[in-house]
Protein backbone atom coordinates (compact mmCIF):
# COMPACT_ATOMS: atom_id res chain seq x y z
CA UNK A 1 0.00 0.00 0.00
CA UNK A 2 1.26 3.44 -0.55
CA UNK A 3 0.98 6.10 2.63
CA UNK A 4 -2.59 7.28 1.48
CA UNK A 5 -3.28 3.88 1.14
CA UNK A 6 -2.37 3.38 4.54
CA UNK A 7 -3.75 6.17 6.11
CA UNK A 8 -7.01 5.77 4.74
CA UNK A 9 -7.48 2.04 5.50
CA UNK A 10 -6.56 3.25 9.17
CA UNK A 11 -9.08 5.74 9.42
CA UNK A 12 -11.86 4.28 7.26
CA UNK A 13 -11.42 0.97 9.30
CA UNK A 14 -11.24 -0.97 5.90
CA UNK A 15 -8.27 -1.76 3.56
CA UNK A 16 -9.18 0.41 0.86
CA UNK A 17 -7.87 0.85 -2.67
CA UNK A 18 -7.58 3.39 -5.14
CA UNK A 19 -11.04 4.74 -6.46
CA UNK A 20 -12.65 3.43 -3.73
CA UNK A 21 -15.15 6.08 -1.81
CA UNK A 22 -14.88 5.90 1.43
CA UNK A 23 -15.66 7.81 5.20
CA UNK A 24 -12.59 8.84 7.16
CA UNK A 25 -12.28 9.59 11.01
CA UNK A 26 -10.87 13.09 11.26
CA UNK A 27 -7.94 13.58 13.77
CA UNK A 28 -8.77 17.64 13.92
CA UNK A 29 -11.18 19.92 12.02
CA UNK A 30 -9.26 23.29 11.32
CA UNK A 31 -11.81 26.93 10.37
CA UNK A 32 -10.29 30.03 9.89
CA UNK A 33 -11.63 33.50 10.11
CA UNK A 34 -12.43 33.45 6.06
CA UNK A 35 -14.51 30.75 5.57
CA UNK A 36 -15.33 29.69 9.39
CA UNK A 37 -18.39 32.45 9.45
CA UNK A 38 -20.56 30.72 6.83
CA UNK A 39 -19.12 26.95 8.43
CA UNK A 40 -21.10 28.21 11.72
CA UNK A 41 -23.97 29.59 10.28
CA UNK A 42 -24.66 26.01 8.34
CA UNK A 43 -23.34 24.15 11.43
CA UNK A 44 -25.93 26.06 13.52
CA UNK A 45 -28.88 25.43 10.94
CA UNK A 46 -28.66 22.20 10.71
CA UNK A 47 -27.70 21.16 13.93
CA UNK A 48 -28.35 24.34 15.99
CA UNK A 49 -26.77 24.35 19.33
CA UNK A 50 -25.38 20.46 19.05
CA UNK A 51 -21.98 20.09 20.46
CA UNK A 52 -19.29 19.66 18.16
CA UNK A 53 -18.03 15.62 17.85
CA UNK A 54 -15.03 16.07 20.15
CA UNK A 55 -14.25 19.36 20.91
CA UNK A 56 -10.48 19.06 21.78
CA UNK A 57 -10.78 18.13 17.88
CA UNK A 58 -11.90 21.45 16.63
CA UNK A 59 -9.87 24.45 16.09
CA UNK A 60 -10.46 27.55 14.82
CA UNK A 61 -7.57 30.02 13.71
CA UNK A 62 -7.30 33.45 12.66
CA UNK A 63 -4.83 34.27 10.13
CA UNK A 64 -6.08 35.74 7.44
CA UNK A 65 -8.12 39.64 7.89
CA UNK A 66 -6.09 40.12 11.04
CA UNK A 67 -6.46 42.28 13.10
CA UNK A 68 -9.96 42.62 11.30
CA UNK A 69 -9.58 45.02 8.92
CA UNK A 70 -13.69 46.07 8.42
CA UNK A 71 -16.88 46.01 10.42
CA UNK A 72 -17.81 42.64 8.59
CA UNK A 73 -14.42 41.02 8.86
CA UNK A 74 -15.09 41.83 13.04
CA UNK A 75 -17.91 41.04 13.38
CA UNK A 76 -17.40 37.41 11.79
CA UNK A 77 -14.34 37.13 13.99
CA UNK A 78 -16.81 37.50 17.07
CA UNK A 79 -18.98 34.88 15.78
CA UNK A 80 -16.06 32.53 15.87
CA UNK A 81 -15.11 33.77 19.18
CA UNK A 82 -18.74 33.21 20.56
CA UNK A 83 -18.91 29.75 18.75
CA UNK A 84 -15.24 28.97 20.49
CA UNK A 85 -16.54 29.68 23.99
CA UNK A 86 -20.20 27.97 23.65
CA UNK A 87 -18.52 25.06 21.89
CA UNK A 88 -15.37 25.07 24.13
CA UNK A 89 -12.98 24.70 21.45
CA UNK A 90 -9.28 26.61 20.41
CA UNK A 91 -9.49 29.28 19.30
CA UNK A 92 -5.87 30.88 18.02
CA UNK A 93 -6.42 34.52 17.71
CA UNK A 94 -5.47 37.44 15.81
CA UNK A 95 -1.96 37.15 17.58
CA UNK A 96 -0.71 33.78 16.37
CA UNK A 97 -0.19 32.97 12.31
CA UNK A 98 -1.17 30.82 9.68
CA UNK A 99 -3.27 28.13 10.72
CA UNK A 100 -1.53 25.40 9.19
CA UNK A 101 1.65 25.99 10.88
CA UNK A 102 0.22 26.87 14.52
CA UNK A 103 -1.23 23.41 14.84
CA UNK A 104 2.12 21.75 13.79
CA UNK A 105 3.90 24.09 16.35
CA UNK A 106 1.33 23.40 18.80
CA UNK A 107 1.66 19.72 18.04
CA UNK A 108 -2.29 19.16 17.66
CA UNK A 109 -1.45 17.31 14.27
CA UNK A 110 0.94 13.80 14.12
CA UNK A 111 1.88 12.12 11.05
CA UNK A 112 -1.03 9.50 10.16
CA UNK A 113 -3.40 11.77 11.02
CA UNK A 114 -6.49 13.04 8.95
CA UNK A 115 -7.29 16.93 8.74
CA UNK A 116 -9.33 18.74 7.18
CA UNK A 117 -9.52 22.44 7.21
CA UNK A 118 -11.20 25.26 5.21
CA UNK A 119 -8.04 26.95 3.32
CA UNK A 120 -6.44 25.57 0.10
CA UNK A 121 -3.30 24.77 1.38
CA UNK A 122 -4.15 22.41 4.01
CA UNK A 123 -2.33 19.68 2.09
CA UNK A 124 1.05 21.11 3.43
CA UNK A 125 0.54 19.36 6.25
CA UNK A 126 2.14 15.98 4.10
CA UNK A 127 5.60 17.56 4.64
CA UNK A 128 5.31 16.15 8.13
CA UNK A 129 3.27 13.16 6.88
CA UNK A 130 0.12 14.18 7.93
CA UNK A 131 -3.09 13.79 5.38
CA UNK A 132 -4.33 17.31 4.95
CA UNK A 133 -7.22 18.39 3.57
CA UNK A 134 -8.87 21.80 1.92
CA UNK A 135 -12.54 21.41 1.74
CA UNK A 136 -15.66 23.60 1.17
CA UNK A 137 -18.14 25.08 3.68
CA UNK A 138 -20.55 22.39 3.75
CA UNK A 139 -17.77 19.78 4.38
CA UNK A 140 -16.00 21.31 7.42
CA UNK A 141 -19.44 21.97 8.95
CA UNK A 142 -20.56 18.46 8.53
CA UNK A 143 -16.94 17.24 9.96
CA UNK A 144 -17.55 19.23 12.87
CA UNK A 145 -20.44 17.46 13.62
CA UNK A 146 -19.76 13.95 12.31
CA UNK A 147 -15.72 13.76 12.58
CA UNK A 148 -15.94 12.30 9.33
CA UNK A 149 -15.81 12.81 5.89
CA UNK A 150 -16.10 11.33 2.43
CA UNK A 151 -13.17 11.06 0.19
CA UNK A 152 -12.18 9.02 -2.90
CA UNK A 153 -8.64 7.26 -2.43
CA UNK A 154 -6.54 8.52 -4.76
CA UNK A 155 -3.73 6.50 -6.93
CA UNK A 156 -0.70 7.99 -5.73
CA UNK A 157 2.30 8.71 -7.82
CA UNK A 158 6.11 9.13 -7.23
CA UNK A 159 8.70 11.79 -7.31
CA UNK A 160 12.32 11.33 -6.60
CA UNK A 161 15.10 14.17 -6.88
CA UNK A 162 18.48 13.97 -6.40
CA UNK A 163 21.61 15.17 -6.33
CA UNK A 164 23.07 18.29 -4.22
CA UNK A 165 21.55 22.26 -4.58
CA UNK A 166 23.84 24.82 -5.89
CA UNK A 167 24.83 27.40 -3.49
CA UNK A 168 21.55 29.55 -2.72
CA UNK A 169 19.19 27.27 -4.45
CA UNK A 170 16.51 25.84 -2.28
CA UNK A 171 12.99 23.74 -1.69
CA UNK A 172 11.31 26.53 -3.13
CA UNK A 173 13.35 26.22 -6.71
CA UNK A 174 13.01 22.32 -6.50
CA UNK A 175 9.36 22.64 -6.40
CA UNK A 176 8.61 25.29 -9.16
CA UNK A 177 11.08 22.60 -11.41
CA UNK A 178 8.36 19.82 -10.41
CA UNK A 179 5.26 22.07 -11.41
CA UNK A 180 6.82 23.12 -14.41
CA UNK A 181 7.67 19.33 -15.13
CA UNK A 182 4.06 18.02 -13.84
CA UNK A 183 1.90 21.52 -14.45
CA UNK A 184 -1.15 22.58 -12.78
CA UNK A 185 -3.14 19.07 -13.50
CA UNK A 186 0.12 16.77 -13.21
CA UNK A 187 -1.48 15.36 -10.23
CA UNK A 188 -5.02 15.95 -10.29
CA UNK A 189 -7.00 13.13 -8.51
CA UNK A 190 -3.56 12.14 -7.46
CA UNK A 191 -1.63 11.75 -4.57
CA UNK A 192 1.88 12.39 -4.08
CA UNK A 193 5.31 10.32 -2.55
CA UNK A 194 8.48 12.44 -2.49
CA UNK A 195 11.52 10.48 -2.18
CA UNK A 196 15.48 11.16 -2.78
CA UNK A 197 18.44 12.13 -1.52
CA UNK A 198 17.88 16.04 -1.93
CA UNK A 199 14.10 15.71 -0.48
CA UNK A 200 15.09 13.41 2.52
CA UNK A 201 18.15 16.16 3.82
CA UNK A 202 15.47 18.73 3.70
CA UNK A 203 14.68 20.69 6.94
CA UNK A 204 11.10 21.15 8.14
CA UNK A 205 10.71 24.72 6.35
CA UNK A 206 11.80 23.12 3.05
CA UNK A 207 9.48 20.35 3.35
CA UNK A 208 6.55 22.34 4.18
CA UNK A 209 7.51 24.57 0.79
CA UNK A 210 7.40 21.27 -1.10
CA UNK A 211 4.52 19.58 0.00
CA UNK A 212 2.49 22.80 0.21
CA UNK A 213 2.57 23.68 -3.29
CA UNK A 214 1.41 20.06 -4.49
CA UNK A 215 -1.87 22.52 -4.49
CA UNK A 216 -0.81 23.90 -7.02
CA UNK A 217 -0.83 20.82 -9.63
CA UNK A 218 -3.94 20.11 -8.74
CA UNK A 219 -3.15 17.29 -5.97
CA UNK A 220 -4.40 16.02 -3.27
CA UNK A 221 -1.88 15.80 -1.12
CA UNK A 222 1.91 15.51 -1.26
CA UNK A 223 3.82 13.00 1.30
CA UNK A 224 7.42 13.45 2.88
CA UNK A 225 7.68 10.50 5.28
CA UNK A 226 9.12 12.19 8.56
CA UNK A 227 13.01 11.46 8.96
CA UNK A 228 14.07 10.55 13.13
CA UNK A 229 15.54 14.36 13.59
CA UNK A 230 11.79 15.68 11.79
CA UNK A 231 10.44 13.55 14.46
CA UNK A 232 11.99 14.70 17.13
CA UNK A 233 12.47 18.44 15.99
CA UNK A 234 8.47 18.27 16.64
CA UNK A 235 8.92 16.66 19.86
CA UNK A 236 6.71 13.58 18.64
CA UNK A 237 7.15 10.66 19.78
CA UNK A 238 5.48 8.31 16.53
CA UNK A 239 5.40 5.34 14.92
CA UNK A 240 5.98 5.55 11.46
CA UNK A 241 4.51 1.85 10.27
CA UNK A 242 1.83 3.90 9.55
CA UNK A 243 2.94 6.24 6.85
CA UNK A 244 5.78 4.62 5.40
CA UNK A 245 4.61 2.73 1.84
CA UNK A 246 5.13 -0.64 1.47
CA UNK A 247 8.00 -1.82 -1.09
CA UNK A 248 5.27 -3.89 -2.92
CA UNK A 249 2.97 -0.72 -3.04
CA UNK A 250 1.87 0.03 -6.98
CA UNK A 251 2.14 4.00 -7.95
CA UNK A 252 0.32 5.39 -11.16
CA UNK A 253 3.55 6.91 -12.51
CA UNK A 254 7.34 7.23 -11.38
CA UNK A 255 9.58 10.55 -12.32
CA UNK A 256 12.83 11.26 -11.18
CA UNK A 257 14.94 14.44 -11.13
CA UNK A 258 18.13 15.81 -10.87
CA UNK A 259 18.72 18.89 -9.55
CA UNK A 260 22.60 19.50 -9.59
CA UNK A 261 22.74 22.08 -12.04
CA UNK A 262 19.32 23.18 -11.00
CA UNK A 263 19.35 27.31 -11.09
CA UNK A 264 16.88 29.87 -9.11
CA UNK A 265 13.38 29.01 -10.60
CA UNK A 266 10.58 31.70 -11.06
CA UNK A 267 7.07 31.31 -11.83
CA UNK A 268 6.02 33.96 -14.48
CA UNK A 269 2.24 35.49 -14.51
CA UNK A 270 -0.25 34.33 -14.42
CA UNK A 271 0.71 30.54 -13.47
CA UNK A 272 2.40 28.90 -11.03
CA UNK A 273 3.64 26.18 -13.78
CA UNK A 274 4.66 29.43 -15.95
CA UNK A 275 8.44 29.16 -14.69
CA UNK A 276 11.57 30.03 -16.11
CA UNK A 277 15.03 30.04 -14.56
CA UNK A 278 15.30 33.23 -13.07
CA UNK A 279 18.42 34.82 -15.35
CA UNK A 280 15.94 34.23 -18.24
CA UNK A 281 13.84 37.18 -17.14
CA UNK A 282 16.39 39.30 -14.85
CA UNK A 283 15.95 42.84 -15.25
CA UNK A 284 12.24 42.51 -15.15
CA UNK A 285 11.20 46.18 -12.75
CA UNK A 286 9.15 45.49 -9.99
CA UNK A 287 7.20 47.28 -7.77
CA UNK A 288 6.84 45.67 -4.58
CA UNK A 289 8.47 42.40 -3.36
CA UNK A 290 6.67 40.11 -0.62
CA UNK A 291 8.26 37.66 1.95
CA UNK A 292 5.97 35.08 3.27
CA UNK A 293 3.04 33.04 3.58
CA UNK A 294 2.47 29.21 3.80
CA UNK A 295 5.35 28.43 1.60
CA UNK A 296 7.54 30.60 2.55
CA UNK A 297 7.21 32.44 6.17
CA UNK A 298 9.06 30.65 8.49
CA UNK A 299 12.33 31.22 10.36
CA UNK A 300 14.39 29.90 7.96
CA UNK A 301 12.87 31.69 5.01
CA UNK A 302 13.65 35.25 6.35
CA UNK A 303 16.68 34.13 7.50
CA UNK A 304 17.91 33.46 3.41
CA UNK A 305 16.56 36.47 3.09
CA UNK A 306 18.20 38.37 5.97
CA UNK A 307 21.71 36.67 4.46
CA UNK A 308 21.20 39.17 1.38
CA UNK A 309 19.70 41.84 2.67
CA UNK A 310 22.14 42.57 5.72
CA UNK A 311 23.83 45.88 5.42
CA UNK A 312 21.87 46.47 2.45
CA UNK A 313 18.72 49.02 1.43
CA UNK A 314 15.89 47.97 -0.48
CA UNK A 315 15.94 49.94 -3.91
CA UNK A 316 14.37 53.06 -3.73
CA UNK A 317 10.76 52.68 -5.08
CA UNK A 318 10.45 49.07 -4.35
CA UNK A 319 8.46 47.76 -1.10
CA UNK A 320 9.71 44.91 0.37
CA UNK A 321 7.11 43.87 3.11
CA UNK A 322 7.78 40.76 5.10
CA UNK A 323 5.25 38.49 6.67
CA UNK A 324 6.33 36.08 9.81
CA UNK A 325 4.42 33.04 9.04
CA UNK A 326 3.70 32.92 12.86
CA UNK A 327 4.26 34.41 16.50
CA UNK A 328 6.84 31.92 17.45
CA UNK A 329 8.76 32.43 13.87
CA UNK A 330 8.37 36.46 14.47
CA UNK A 331 9.93 35.60 18.14
CA UNK A 332 12.88 34.30 16.89
CA UNK A 333 13.37 36.70 13.80
CA UNK A 334 13.90 39.24 16.66
CA UNK A 335 16.37 37.07 18.57
CA UNK A 336 18.93 36.79 15.95
CA UNK A 337 18.61 39.98 14.74
CA UNK A 338 16.55 39.79 11.86
CA UNK A 339 14.39 42.61 12.79
CA UNK A 340 16.89 44.71 12.41
CA UNK A 341 18.55 43.76 9.26
CA UNK A 342 15.08 44.28 7.72
CA UNK A 343 14.16 47.23 9.34
CA UNK A 344 17.06 49.04 8.44
CA UNK A 345 17.05 47.77 4.85
CA UNK A 346 13.49 49.62 4.55
CA UNK A 347 11.23 46.81 4.87
CA UNK A 348 7.47 46.97 6.22
CA UNK A 349 7.26 43.39 8.50
CA UNK A 350 3.58 43.11 9.51
CA UNK A 351 2.40 40.99 12.01
CA UNK A 352 1.98 36.85 11.58
CA UNK A 353 -0.49 35.63 9.23
CA UNK A 354 -1.15 34.56 5.52
CA UNK A 355 -0.53 39.00 4.02
CA UNK A 356 -0.32 39.06 0.95
CA UNK A 357 -0.79 35.35 -0.51
CA UNK A 358 -4.68 37.05 -1.85
CA UNK A 359 -6.59 40.17 -2.00
CA UNK A 360 -8.33 42.22 0.86
CA UNK A 361 -5.27 42.19 2.76
CA UNK A 362 -3.29 45.29 3.07
CA UNK A 363 -0.86 45.19 -0.02
CA UNK A 364 -2.65 44.93 -2.78
CA UNK A 365 -1.31 45.80 -6.15
CA UNK A 366 -2.36 48.85 -8.25
CA UNK A 367 -3.14 47.96 -12.35
CA UNK A 368 -0.03 47.16 -14.25
CA UNK A 369 2.37 46.87 -11.07
CA UNK A 370 4.85 43.91 -10.75
CA UNK A 371 5.39 41.87 -8.02
CA UNK A 372 7.76 39.35 -6.46
CA UNK A 373 6.05 36.75 -4.27
CA UNK A 374 7.49 33.75 -2.19
CA UNK A 375 3.47 32.96 -1.86
CA UNK A 376 2.51 29.79 -3.88
CA UNK A 377 -0.12 31.23 -6.82
CA UNK A 378 -0.32 34.27 -9.25
CA UNK A 379 -3.59 33.66 -10.71
CA UNK A 380 -4.86 36.49 -12.59
CA UNK A 381 -6.37 38.94 -10.54
CA UNK A 382 -5.84 37.25 -7.36
CA UNK A 383 -3.66 40.58 -5.71
CA UNK A 384 -5.03 43.21 -7.93
CA UNK A 385 -6.51 43.54 -11.25
CA UNK A 386 -4.01 43.99 -14.13
CA UNK A 387 -1.13 42.94 -11.29
CA UNK A 388 1.92 40.92 -12.77
CA UNK A 389 2.87 38.36 -9.56
CA UNK A 390 6.13 36.53 -9.86
CA UNK A 391 6.55 33.26 -7.68
CA UNK A 392 10.26 32.75 -6.40
CA UNK A 393 12.03 31.50 -3.36
CA UNK A 394 12.78 33.88 -0.63
CA UNK A 395 16.83 34.79 -1.77
CA UNK A 396 15.35 35.62 -5.18
CA UNK A 397 12.95 38.11 -3.62
CA UNK A 398 15.40 39.67 -1.68
CA UNK A 399 18.06 40.21 -4.60
CA UNK A 400 15.23 41.58 -6.12
CA UNK A 401 14.21 43.61 -3.29
CA UNK A 402 17.80 45.14 -3.44
CA UNK A 403 18.30 45.58 -6.96
CA UNK A 404 14.47 46.84 -7.92
CA UNK A 405 14.71 44.83 -10.77
CA UNK A 406 14.17 40.35 -11.14
CA UNK A 407 17.83 39.40 -9.73
CA UNK A 408 18.67 35.60 -9.63
CA UNK A 409 20.88 36.05 -6.32
CA UNK A 410 24.26 34.92 -7.80
CA UNK A 411 24.37 37.90 -9.89
CA UNK A 412 23.55 40.03 -7.05
CA UNK B 1 -33.78 8.45 -8.93
CA UNK B 2 -35.00 9.54 -12.52
CA UNK B 3 -34.60 13.05 -13.71
CA UNK B 4 -36.66 14.10 -16.84
CA UNK B 5 -36.26 17.18 -17.88
CA UNK B 6 -35.06 19.98 -21.01
CA UNK B 7 -31.68 20.34 -21.86
CA UNK B 8 -29.30 23.48 -21.83
CA UNK B 9 -26.52 22.86 -23.89
CA UNK B 10 -23.48 24.48 -22.73
CA UNK B 11 -19.43 24.24 -24.06
CA UNK B 12 -16.31 22.86 -22.18
CA UNK B 13 -14.35 24.35 -19.42
CA UNK B 14 -17.47 26.43 -17.91
CA UNK B 15 -15.87 27.54 -15.15
CA UNK B 16 -17.09 28.81 -11.69
CA UNK B 17 -16.69 32.31 -12.48
CA UNK B 18 -19.11 31.84 -15.11
CA UNK B 19 -21.86 29.77 -13.55
CA UNK B 20 -21.58 32.37 -10.32
CA UNK B 21 -19.44 35.52 -10.65
CA UNK B 22 -17.52 36.39 -7.95
CA UNK B 23 -18.46 39.62 -7.83
CA UNK B 24 -21.52 38.13 -5.81
CA UNK B 25 -19.67 36.35 -3.51
CA UNK B 26 -21.05 38.39 -0.47
CA UNK B 27 -24.31 36.94 -1.12
CA UNK B 28 -26.05 34.79 1.66
CA UNK B 29 -29.24 34.64 0.94
CA UNK B 30 -29.77 31.40 -1.69
CA UNK B 31 -32.68 32.35 -3.57
CA UNK B 32 -30.46 35.77 -4.09
CA UNK B 33 -28.10 33.75 -5.78
CA UNK B 34 -30.24 31.73 -7.58
CA UNK B 35 -30.68 34.75 -9.51
CA UNK B 36 -26.81 35.32 -10.73
CA UNK B 37 -26.99 31.26 -11.85
CA UNK B 38 -24.72 30.83 -15.10
CA UNK B 39 -24.83 34.57 -15.38
CA UNK B 40 -21.17 34.74 -16.41
CA UNK B 41 -22.02 33.03 -19.16
CA UNK B 42 -23.00 34.09 -23.14
CA UNK B 43 -26.48 33.04 -22.45
CA UNK B 44 -27.06 34.53 -18.93
CA UNK B 45 -30.25 36.73 -20.43
CA UNK B 46 -31.47 33.77 -22.23
CA UNK B 47 -31.28 31.68 -19.03
CA UNK B 48 -32.29 34.10 -16.18
CA UNK B 49 -35.54 34.92 -18.45
CA UNK B 50 -36.59 31.43 -19.88
CA UNK B 51 -35.53 28.87 -16.93
CA UNK B 52 -38.18 26.84 -15.90
CA UNK B 53 -37.94 24.51 -12.82
CA UNK B 54 -36.85 20.64 -13.37
CA UNK B 55 -34.36 21.80 -16.58
CA UNK B 56 -31.00 19.91 -17.19
CA UNK B 57 -27.89 21.69 -17.93
CA UNK B 58 -25.54 19.57 -20.22
CA UNK B 59 -22.26 20.79 -20.57
CA UNK B 60 -18.32 19.29 -21.96
CA UNK B 61 -15.22 18.86 -20.09
CA UNK B 62 -14.30 19.93 -16.65
CA UNK B 63 -17.69 21.82 -15.16
CA UNK B 64 -16.93 23.88 -12.67
CA UNK B 65 -13.46 24.55 -12.86
CA UNK B 66 -11.80 27.45 -11.07
CA UNK B 67 -12.13 28.53 -7.76
CA UNK B 68 -13.65 25.83 -4.68
CA UNK B 69 -16.94 28.17 -4.20
CA UNK B 70 -19.94 26.70 -2.91
CA UNK B 71 -22.00 29.31 -4.79
CA UNK B 72 -21.71 28.04 -8.14
CA UNK B 73 -23.78 24.73 -7.45
CA UNK B 74 -25.75 26.39 -5.14
CA UNK B 75 -27.06 28.98 -7.53
CA UNK B 76 -27.85 26.65 -9.68
CA UNK B 77 -29.83 23.74 -7.81
CA UNK B 78 -31.88 27.06 -6.26
CA UNK B 79 -32.17 28.29 -9.73
CA UNK B 80 -34.11 25.18 -10.33
CA UNK B 81 -31.65 22.73 -12.57
CA UNK B 82 -32.29 19.16 -11.69
CA UNK B 83 -29.20 17.73 -12.86
CA UNK B 84 -26.19 18.55 -14.57
CA UNK B 85 -24.61 15.74 -17.08
CA UNK B 86 -21.12 16.78 -18.46
CA UNK B 87 -18.60 15.15 -20.24
CA UNK B 88 -16.33 15.73 -16.74
CA UNK B 89 -16.64 18.02 -13.49
CA UNK B 90 -13.56 19.64 -11.77
CA UNK B 91 -13.05 17.91 -8.79
CA UNK B 92 -14.24 20.26 -6.33
CA UNK B 93 -17.42 21.20 -7.58
CA UNK B 94 -18.49 17.67 -7.86
CA UNK B 95 -17.49 17.57 -4.05
CA UNK B 96 -19.89 20.56 -3.74
CA UNK B 97 -22.35 19.30 -6.12
CA UNK B 98 -23.02 16.06 -4.35
CA UNK B 99 -22.62 17.55 -1.24
CA UNK B 100 -25.13 20.26 -1.40
CA UNK B 101 -27.43 17.06 -2.89
CA UNK B 102 -27.10 18.78 -6.78
CA UNK B 103 -27.57 15.37 -8.43
CA UNK B 104 -24.70 14.96 -11.11
CA UNK B 105 -23.80 12.32 -13.40
CA UNK B 106 -20.65 12.19 -16.28
CA UNK B 107 -21.65 11.23 -19.82
CA UNK B 108 -19.15 11.06 -22.63
CA UNK B 109 -21.35 11.65 -25.54
CA UNK B 110 -22.42 14.56 -25.43
CA UNK B 111 -22.45 15.58 -29.13
CA UNK B 112 -25.70 14.87 -30.42
CA UNK B 113 -27.83 16.06 -27.57
CA UNK B 114 -29.24 19.36 -29.04
CA UNK B 115 -30.52 22.25 -26.85
CA UNK B 116 -34.12 21.89 -25.90
CA UNK B 117 -34.43 18.53 -26.18
CA UNK B 118 -35.71 16.33 -23.47
CA UNK B 119 -33.95 13.81 -21.36
CA UNK B 120 -34.50 11.12 -19.26
CA UNK B 121 -32.04 9.96 -16.39
CA UNK B 122 -31.38 7.63 -14.29
CA UNK B 123 -28.81 8.13 -11.53
CA UNK B 124 -28.06 4.94 -10.31
CA UNK B 125 -28.13 2.94 -13.20
CA UNK B 126 -26.33 5.41 -15.62
CA UNK B 127 -29.65 5.12 -18.25
CA UNK B 128 -29.97 8.65 -20.33
CA UNK B 129 -32.54 8.62 -22.89
CA UNK B 130 -33.12 11.38 -24.74
CA UNK B 131 -36.94 11.36 -25.51
CA UNK B 132 -36.57 13.83 -28.05
CA UNK B 133 -34.53 11.48 -30.33
CA UNK B 134 -35.04 8.21 -29.06
CA UNK B 135 -31.61 7.54 -28.73
CA UNK B 136 -30.27 6.19 -25.34
CA UNK B 137 -26.98 6.26 -23.80
CA UNK B 138 -24.74 5.11 -20.78
CA UNK B 139 -23.52 7.56 -18.62
CA UNK B 140 -21.14 6.92 -15.52
CA UNK B 141 -22.80 6.88 -12.27
CA UNK B 142 -21.49 8.74 -9.51
CA UNK B 143 -20.49 6.37 -6.69
CA UNK B 144 -23.04 4.44 -4.60
CA UNK B 145 -21.97 6.68 -1.10
CA UNK B 146 -22.30 9.99 -3.52
CA UNK B 147 -25.58 8.72 -4.50
CA UNK B 148 -26.58 8.74 -0.71
CA UNK B 149 -25.63 12.19 0.03
CA UNK B 150 -27.41 14.01 -3.19
CA UNK B 151 -30.33 11.76 -2.60
CA UNK B 152 -30.70 12.95 0.86
CA UNK B 153 -30.78 16.46 -0.32
CA UNK B 154 -27.17 16.82 0.65
CA UNK B 155 -24.01 16.35 3.39
CA UNK B 156 -25.55 17.70 6.34
CA UNK B 157 -29.03 16.32 5.93
CA UNK B 158 -27.53 13.14 5.16
CA UNK B 159 -25.27 13.31 8.54
CA UNK B 160 -28.29 14.94 10.49
CA UNK B 161 -30.27 11.84 9.76
CA UNK B 162 -27.51 9.03 9.98
CA UNK B 163 -26.82 10.43 13.49
S1 LIG C 1 -0.76 31.89 2.96
FE1 LIG C 1 -2.35 31.76 1.41
S2 LIG C 1 -2.44 29.63 0.77
FE2 LIG C 1 -1.28 29.76 2.67
S3 LIG C 1 -2.75 29.36 4.29
FE3 LIG C 1 -2.67 31.55 4.00
S4 LIG C 1 -4.29 32.04 2.50
FE4 LIG C 1 -3.90 29.84 2.41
Amino acid sequence: MTIIEKIFSRASGNEVRPGDYIWAALDLVVMRDFGGPNVVREYQSYFDNNKVFDSKKVVITFDLHIPARDERVARNQNLLRKFAREQNVRLFDVNNGIGQHIIIEQGLVRPGDVVVGTDSHMNLLGGIGVAGFGMGTTDIAGAMFKGRAWFRVPTTIKVIVNGGLQEFVGAKDVILFILKKLGTDGALNRAIEFYGETIERMNLEQRITIASMVTEMSGDIGFITPSAEILQFLGLNTNLDGIVADPEAQYEAVYEFSVTQLEPQIACPHSPDNVKNVREVAGIKVDQVFIGSCTNGRFEDLKAASLLLKGKKVKSGVRLIIVPATMAVAQKALTEGLYEIFLSAGAVVTNPGCALCTTGHPGILAPGEVMVSTSNRNFIGKLGKGAMVYLASPATAAATAIKGVICDPRDL
Amino acid sequence: MIIKGRIWKFGDDIDTDQIYPGKYLPLTDKSEMAKHAMEGTNRAEEFRKDLRSGDIIVAGKNFGCGSSREHAPVSIKEAGIACVVAQSFARIFRRNAVNIGLPIIQMREIGEIQDGDILQINLETGVIENLTSKKVYSGTPCSKLELEIMKAGGLLRYLKEAR
